[in-house]
């Protein structure tokens, strides 16, 4: 069982702050206990499949021009760099 | 103006002149203004939508070469990105995002002269099945206005079906096309993974989300197929396709085809009204010569949760991008501290999405992975040999798309697991790649029902045939509006 107090230390590291109890934290529980289903698939032996695509199916590594500058787009562009909150 | 018509008798009636693209588009942004603000599909329309149409009839005038869309107005789930036009997502984050470039869907769709009348309403970020966790507000199911049209792609499927425009390309990753398709008596599409390239659709959970039509006829949607599937240097998950053409031999049939019935998606719950459409179904196949019998996929009870639990891994960490430098919306940095200020920033998401990324944030972690993701991931590997294995006795599998009717707006939102469940039809296709389809085949009480087909990977082609077949059993009441 999961306890609040997981779920709120989790918001808190992904950068969420939580102010509406009922709204979140109780909702996020129900979701999460939901998901005790699994443990009863029985799939503990079963191994995880993925796709693996070798290095010379992607994209040749260049620069591929782009005809507008997406930096200006930046909220907080100042000419010559980008304007960042302080880090503490 | 009949702005009823398919997709392919659009292109039928401009091309013997019968109407022009600036008649039709015209006549579409006159019947939008007057019926979307009751039914709020549309997020934005296309004011240049009038003269883009112009041009086009001016290329056909003189004989010039005209794409296959002759000047179709088609509306875009506002999750994929037009260059130079908003694409919010249906989200606050994301309300004065201007897009910088076109995703593959529109630039091919541009070259083939579509006309993108609007972007569709959509759950915030995709993560919905109600649209009503649209920022904006929800659409409203145009059988009935009291109820969900479904979601997350409900914007493009109420237009499509309220006659805003003739086609619609929306998103599915766990349903998103099929749902509100089945709630509003159109054709959804989710196709075999790869299929059609991701390129420029804001991403909420890669691994198995697609881009798929809404449209009104089996056809249309192979027609959509034609011109937006293949291999795309800018997505490397894209598979080449070898330029299937999905509308040659679409009258096929289904005469001696194998169908399993999937037993896990028609238990306990389902509607019986449903149930009966299901059966109903499957008499017509088999009497169109399929043979139709049981098949258990014993993974489909425990496919929602393996769905959820990846989805919000994904979306946890694709949504780590708004953070208000990147993308987001305005306000200075001045007196903020790093962490502070991202935290004022995501406030802008709405609560759906909120409570994913903190699941997205909770199942993987340490201590918690083997329990919940890694668990989930197994799920999905065990599935996918289930459908395989299935897959090697029958061509195709059946079952409701989804196992209720359209509900009331605000029944459920308060009560996410029970939102949950409405998705236990729909995410398997995702989970393993599969390529499903939903087809209108009835209405029950005033409310659509849709069938839903699958095959294997990479027999989309197959899948349209039965699909049009299925479709022609069945002549369906126009809607109500």
């Amino acid at each position: 069982m999961v306890t609040e107090e997981e779920i709120e230390k989790v918001a808190k590291l992904m950068k969420i702050e939580v102010d509406d109890h009922k709204e979140y934290v109780d909702k996020v529980h129900a979701m999460i206990d939901y998901f005790d289903i699994l443990d009863s698939a029985g799939v503990e032996d079963e191994e995880i499949s993925m796709q693996e695509i070798p290095i010379t199916a992607l994209r040749e590594d260049k620069h591929i021009p782009f005809d507008e500058k997406l930096i200006e787009k930046l909220n907080h562009y100042k000419g010559t760099y980008v304007r960042a909150p302080k880090m503490s | 103006m009949n702005l009823k018509i398919s997709a392919l008798d659009y292109v039928q009636e401009v091309q013997n002149g019968n109407i022009s693209a600036e008649d039709f588009t015209a006549a579409t942004l006159e019947h939008i203004h007057s019926i979307d603000e009751k039914l709020h599909a549309l997020l934005s329309v296309n004011d240049d939508a009038i003269n883009q149409a112009r041009e086009i009839d001016k290329k056909i005038k003189s004989g010039d070469k005209v794409g296959a869309c002759f000047g179709m107005p088609i509306s875009i789930k506002d999750n994929m990105c037009i260059k130079n036009s908003k694409t919010t997502c249906a989200s606050k984050m994301l309300e004065n995002f201007i897009a910088p470039y076109d995703a593959t869907v529109i630039s091919k769709l541009k070259e083939q002269d579509a006309i993108f009348i609007g972007k569709a309403n959509m759950d915030e970020f995709a993560m919905g099945l109600t649209t009503e966790f649209s920022a904006y507000g929800p659409s409203k199911n145009p059988w009935n206005v009291d109820c969900t049209p479904g979601g997350s792609s409900g914007g493009s499927a109420v237009s499509v079906s309220a006659f805003e425009c003739i086609a619609s390309l929306g998103s599915d990753t766990g349903g998103s096309v099929r749902n509100p398709a089945s709630f509003c008596s159109a054709v959804g599409y989710k196709p075999t993974y790869g299929l059609i390239s991701r390129y420029g659709l804001i991403s909420y959970a890669n691994s198995i989300e697609q881009i798929g039509p809404v449209t009104r006829t089996v056809k249309d949607t192979a027609f959509l197929l034609n011109m937006i599937t293949g291999l795309d240097p800018n997505d490397n998950t894209t598979v080449d396709n070898k330029n299937e053409d999905y509308l040659s031999g679409i009258d096929s049939g289904v005469e001696g085809k194998k169908i399993g019935i999937i037993k896990e998606m028609m238990a306990e719950g389902t509607d019986p009204a449903v149930v009966s459409a299901t059966k109903d179904a499957i008499s017509k196949l088999e009497g169109l010569g399929a043979i139709c019998e049981e098949v258990s996929l014993d993974m489909v009870k425990y496919s929602v949760a393996a769905y959820y639990t990846i989805t919000a891994t994904e979306a946890g960490s694709n949504l780590a991008r708004y953070d208000n430098l990147r993308y987001g919306y305005d306000f200075s940095v001045e007196g903020y501290e790093f962490n502070s200020y991202i935290q004022k920033a995501r406030k802008n998401f709405g609560p759906e999405v909120t409570r994913r990324m903190i699941i997205g944030g909770f199942v993987p972690s340490a201590g918690h992975a083997g329990k919940y993701f890694l668990k989930a991931l197994k799920v999905k590997s065990k599935l996918t040999k289930e459908i395989n294995e299935a897959f090697k006795k029958y061509d195709l599998l059946i079952a409701p798309t989804v196992p209720i009717l359209p509900f009331k707006l605000g029944e459920k939102i308060d009560d996410p697991v029970s939102l949950f469940l409405v998705d236990i039809n729909t995410v398997t296709a995702n989970l393993t790649g599969k390529p499903a389809i939903s087809v209108p085949f009835t209405i029950s009480n005033g409310l659509p029902i849709g069938i839903q087909l699958l095959a294997d990977s990479m027999n989309d082609k197959m899948l349209l045939q039965a699909a049009r077949a299925l479709e022609q059993t069945v002549k369906l009441p126009e809607v109500p509006i």
